[in-house]
């Protein structure tokens, strides 16, 4: 891993190709795209983005706890789900429909939930292995689904369906264009918040701990509680997005805490591409995408088509799709400011610039 | 007191099916640190390859005798294609694996017509033994299980197959320095896997009529029994299939439905966490 | 997919053209947008087209009942528009795929009404489907809805009609019957979700109305699959009829152990309200030997009833296999709807969706399966015969028929 160029400042004979760091062009191309898109598509298919926005949001939430925390967690739905039945009851109930409550509310009832599901599996006297989280998670996820089916209180199967909309005072959040941008600019927000704290001291944290946890134990970092933290962040992500969501599509119901979106998330992030947060967001654009459009033309066969097609990614690209795009080392990441110079940066000792 | 023995009865059956069932699961999990989210699909596969020869008019027990095998052979080419290039990421396995099982399922479906069918078991009735009624069918399930478990346990400890199974297990690098070749090992050992799995669905196809979703039930509850018996051993996914079948089929007696629907779950997963390495924690055999 | 591509059956000569022609078609098909199954009608006709929504199960768990769903309306459509259409217009039909899943099942709505902009939609089979979908359809699509499966009731939502068999159709005749030929003592096993719940609560009234007694009223995990408990409550406390609401995948194995304890054998009755002919199969017939169920058409209603012969006829014709036209599945009420539906149009003279409404508000057919049907004025449900039918070595009998057309009583 040593540097030639930053062994020794004389050391200077093999130019370095100066690499393009290719993450923030996706990023603000897909930027770019996304914010004009209501202005080019149908109501219909700018709901549908919106709908695929706030799995992203879901999808990110992951991201940072598989990615960059290294847990694999089963059970973002659960956050997703509860926060989602949370808000309906607010909404169906106590007629509560105030966008600065029932958001705020979701991202909160997510981060109590990951609170406490996380200190039950990661604190404690002996580490968790990651297998023990995964599917202590889904239990979790699991269980939650079958009491919400069962629970009358919640609708049962059927959910809590007519959710009046979003409003601010007098006005209406409806589906459409207003949605869209609300949802985007809830996505850029947490995006932009993720990828600050990821690519601070914290975060070479985090990414010390995926590659080599037990080194970082060593230094003196609280390897448990940071990952406990990073699973309550993500889980008050989760939450938001569940917030969103509820009010987005109108109704809630239990397969929104369920296995099968836990698994789904987990697909959308992997197949996108773990460890760089623009990478969970195209995953989940390009599924949802992929799918909407085969669902149109086979409908009876999609879902195979769909399971195959998942299949191949893993199998011959395993690093993701932004894995075609981006280089290992810039997937790696980059942390702090890079330093001025060169031979500064030698004499300073710093290392990990792209 | 025949109420009791007849609840006792049912309960160990149900116990008796789920080792089965988790059988395969453990061993793959506990041999390559694979989570097979397609074992669940192979039973399905299992329970299919019954129908069908079934349908094609031939005796259900022919089907339950053809089934492991079919199943074995659908396993091995899995493992071949897909599965071997991911021993070193099982989290990847674990997604290709789902995706595997997302295919499978589907295509299932799609092949059955969307319905359930049901099989005839091969033997109808029931003993009565002193006024416990043994479903003639549940107890056969119970007997072939028992066999299954006593010779797998005997390949293992006691062949030299075994033997060397057990080296690629604990010690991966030192079996392979020693001249055991470890892919074999683990094409055999998932072909078992499958197998076993196969012949699970063959036997409850039965009792429980086909349908697309015949697997996933069984997914969930082979994890928190592989997590909960204890991975690295043999022992420790029956002892957990046991428990965890147990469980899901005597808290219905005591507690509503579905209320002991969640209880076993959330009983496993804090058992685990007190006792992280299981029932039965991994030692040298 | 014969009606898109026509020209394949034609002689090899012409399959150049053929393929051109396909492309051509696809091409300007990719180009507009159209996806999923839009069946055009074949007489190309300068009056615009009406446009009816299918929002149905094609694929997922559900999928046997929504492919039912789908072929009836594509029966019924192309009737319709052989014999001249409605006002002199041919019907477009659009069909989504609902998935058996909640969250596309919006998203392929939202189609329907947005993109392809339909003047009604007809579909969803589970409650928790129509739910998820009403929304979408009825109050931010402002479009009309039919729900043609059978239910629990208490869907009393402006512009949702209703035409699928109640609670009160499904008991009031049919547990009189049961307590003549079985007994007073009753257990209610149901699967855990809200049709069994508002089923039994009705259930229990009309039991102790005539004078029986519910022992038991419990309720299961959908996939439970382990009987044991209840099994054993039902023979210990003597219970005569049982009336089950378990479904799939638990109801095969808990016939099968309710039979193998010998509750037929000392005489018990075993009674389902959605069992019918796609369900039989779940079973080996002995296990269901006397299994009454009551619904509003089996197939053996086709052997005194000539409109039922030939609606059943029909479809077997056109889609022979496994996807049975049967009452359970809500392909009866599909084609109740849209019967229903084709006959306010003509009345109201217009799409719009007040007059349409106002119009099938009492509308009456005189011809559908298992006989004709009314809406109640006011309730948005719909009047039908019931029939009840009890298996016999692995087919239906019916027993006995409702005198007249049978009361909702909803809303």
């Amino acid at each position: 891993m040593a540097d030639p160029s930053t062994a020794s400042p004389g050391y200077r004979s093999v130019p370095r190709p100066r690499r393009i760091p290719v993450i923030p062009i996706v990023e603000l191309a897909l930027l770019a795209v996304l914010a004009v898109l209501p202005l080019v598509l149908d109501d219909y298919l700018t709901i549908f983005v919106t709908r695929v926005l706030i799995l992203a949001l879901l999808a990110l939430s992951f991201d940072l706890v598989w990615g960059y925390a290294g847990i694999m967690s089963f059970g973002q739905a659960l956050f997703f789900g509860t926060a989602g039945f949370s808000v309906a009851l607010l909404a169906r109930d106590l007629g509560i429909t105030s966008i600065f409550i029932v958001l705020p509310a979701s991202l909160v009832t997510g981060l109590l939930v990951s609170l406490a599901l996380g200190s039950f599996l990661l604190l404690g006297r002996h580490p968790p292995t990651t297998i023990f989280v995964a599917l202590g998670t889904l239990t979790g996820s699991y269980a939650a689904d079958r009491l919400a089916r069962g629970w009358y209180y919640l609708g049962g199967q059927n959910g809590i369906p007519s959710i009046p909309a979003m409003t601010a005072g007098s006005y209406q959040f409806v589906e459409g264009p207003v949605y869209y941008y609300l949802a985007f600019a809830t996505l850029l927000l947490v995006y932009l918040l993720c990828r600050f704290l990821v690519r601070s001291q914290f975060g070479l944290a985090l990414a010390g701990m995926r590659e080599q946890e037990a080194r970082i134990a060593f230094f003196g970092y609280r390897v448990q509680q940071l990952k406990a933290i990073v699973f309550s962040l993500a889980g008050a992500i989760a939450g938001l997005a569940g917030g969103l969501y509820a009010f987005h599509e109108g109704f809630v119901w239990p397969n929104m805490l369920g296995v099968v979106l836990s698994t789904q998330i987990v697909l959308y992030a992997l197949f996108g591409g773990v460890g760089t947060l623009i990478g969970a967001v195209i995953g989940v654009i390009a599924i949802e995408i992929v799918g909407f459009w085969l669902a149109d033309n086979y409908q009876q066969e999609w879902p195979i088509i769909l399971g195959l097609l998942l299949l191949l990614v893993i199998l011959f690209r395993p690093t993701g799709l932004i894995g075609v795009l981006v280089s290992e080392r810039e997937r790696v990441g980059t942390f702090g400011r890079p330093p001025r110079t060169l031979s500064r940066a030698a004499a300073k000792g710093q290392h990990g610039t792209a | 007191m025949e109420t009791a023995l007849n609840a006792t009865f049912e309960v160990l059956s149900f116990g008796a099916i789920i080792v089965l069932v988790v059988l395969g699961l453990g061993i793959v999990a506990s041999m390559m640190g694979i989570f097979n989210f397609a074992h669940g699909e192979f039973v399905l596969l299992g329970a299919y390859t019954t129908y069908l020869v079934y349908s094609a008019g031939l005796p259900v027990w022919a089907g339950m005798l053809v089934a492991p095998v079919v199943v074995a052979a659908c396993g091995f080419v899995l493992e071949r294609l897909v599965i071997r290039r991911f021993y070193a990421t099982p989290i990847a396995a674990m997604l290709a694996t789902y995706a595997l099982g997302l295919v499978i399922r589907e295509s299932v479906r799609g092949l059955i017509g969307g319905l359930y069918v049901s099989v005839p078991e091969p033997l109808v009735g029931s003993l009565i033994i002193g006024g416990v009624r043994l479903p003639k069918w549940r107890l056969a399930i119970v007997i072939i299980t028992a066999l299954v478990m006593v010779g797998s346990y005997l390949l293992l400890a006691r062949t030299s197959f075994g033997l060397r199974v057990r080296a690629a297990l604990e010690n991966p690098s030192l079996a392979r320095a020693s001249g055991i070749s470890t892919n074999a090992i683990y094409a055999a050992t998932f072909t078992f896997g499958a197998a076993l799995a196969g012949l699970a669905g063959a036997l409850v196809v039965p009792l429980f009529s086909l349908s697309a979703d015949l697997g996933v039930r069984f997914l969930i509850q082979g994890f928190l029994a592989v997590m909960l018996g204890g991975v690295g051993t043999f022992e420790g996914p029956v002892a957990g299939g046991a428990l965890i079948g147990v469980m899901s089929a005597a808290l219905p007696w005591a507690v509503a439905p579905v209320l002991a629907d969640v209880l076993v779950f959330v009983i496993a997963i804090a058992f685990v966490k007190f006792r992280p390495g299981g029932l039965i924690a991994a030692r040298r055999l | 997919m014969d009606e898109e591509n026509g020209d394949r059956s034609a002689a090899p000569t012409m399959n150049r053209r053929c393929v051109l022609q396909s492309a051509a078609w696809m091409g300007g098909a990719i180009a507009t947008g159209i996806g999923s199954w839009v069946i055009p009608p074949k007489w190309a006709s300068a009056a615009t087209p009406i446009k009816v929504g299918i929002a149905t199960d094609l694929t997922g768990a559900i999928g046997y009942a929504g492919n039912a769903n789908a072929n009836v309306a594509k029966m019924v459509v192309k009737d319709i528009n052989n014999a001249g259409g409605i006002l002199g217009r041919p019907i477009q039909l659009f069909i989504e795929d609902t998935a058996s899943n909640e969250s596309v099942a919006v998203a392929n709505v939202r189609k329907l009404i947005q993109r392809d902009k339909v003047d009604v939609v007809l579909g969803g089979i589970t409650s928790s489907m129509r739910n998820a979908i009403k929304d979408v359809i009825v109050a931010r699509g402002k479009t009309l809805y039919i729900y043609p499966q059978l239910y629990e009731g208490r869907e009393c939502t402006p512009y949702i009609f209703c035409t699928g068999p109640t609670p009160a159709q499904q008991c009031d005749e049919f547990i009189p019957w049961l307590m003549k030929n079985g007994g007073k003592r009753f257990a209610l096993p149901a699967a855990n979700y809200v049709w069994p719940h508002i089923l039994n609560e009705y259930a229990r009234k009309v039991i102790e109305k005539n004078g029986g007694e519910v022992i038991f009223e419990e309720y299961y995990p959908l996939d439970q699959v382990e009987y044991s408990a209840p099994v054993n409550k039902i023979m210990t406390n003597n219970v005569d009829v049982v009336f089950t609401t378990v479904i799939s995948p638990g109801v095969g194995p808990f016939f099968k152990q309710l039979y193998e304890a010998g509750f037929q054998k000392r005489g018990g009755g075993l009674s389902c309200v959605y069992y019918d002919e796609n369900t039989l199969n779940i079973n080996a017939p002995y296990e269901i030997e006397g299994l009454a169920s009551c619904l509003d058409y089996f197939r053996a209603v086709t052997r005194d009833d000539p409109v039922s012969a030939r609606i059943q006829a029909e479809y077997d014709k056109e889609f022979p296999g496994k996807i049975l036209f049967s009452a359970g599945s809500a392909a009866t009420g599909m084609y109740r709807g849209l019967k229903l539906w084709e006959v306010a149009v003509k009345e109201a003279g217009k799409l719009d969706r007040d007059a349409v409404a106002a119009a099938l508000d009492h509308a009456k057919i005189f011809e559908g399966p298992g006989g004709p049907a009314e809406m109640v004025p006011g309730k948005r449900h719909c009047k039908m015969k019931m029939y009840t039918a009890v298996a016999k070595e692995g087919n239906y009998e019916i027993l006995a028929r409702s005198e007249g057309l049978v009361d909702p009583k909803e809303c």
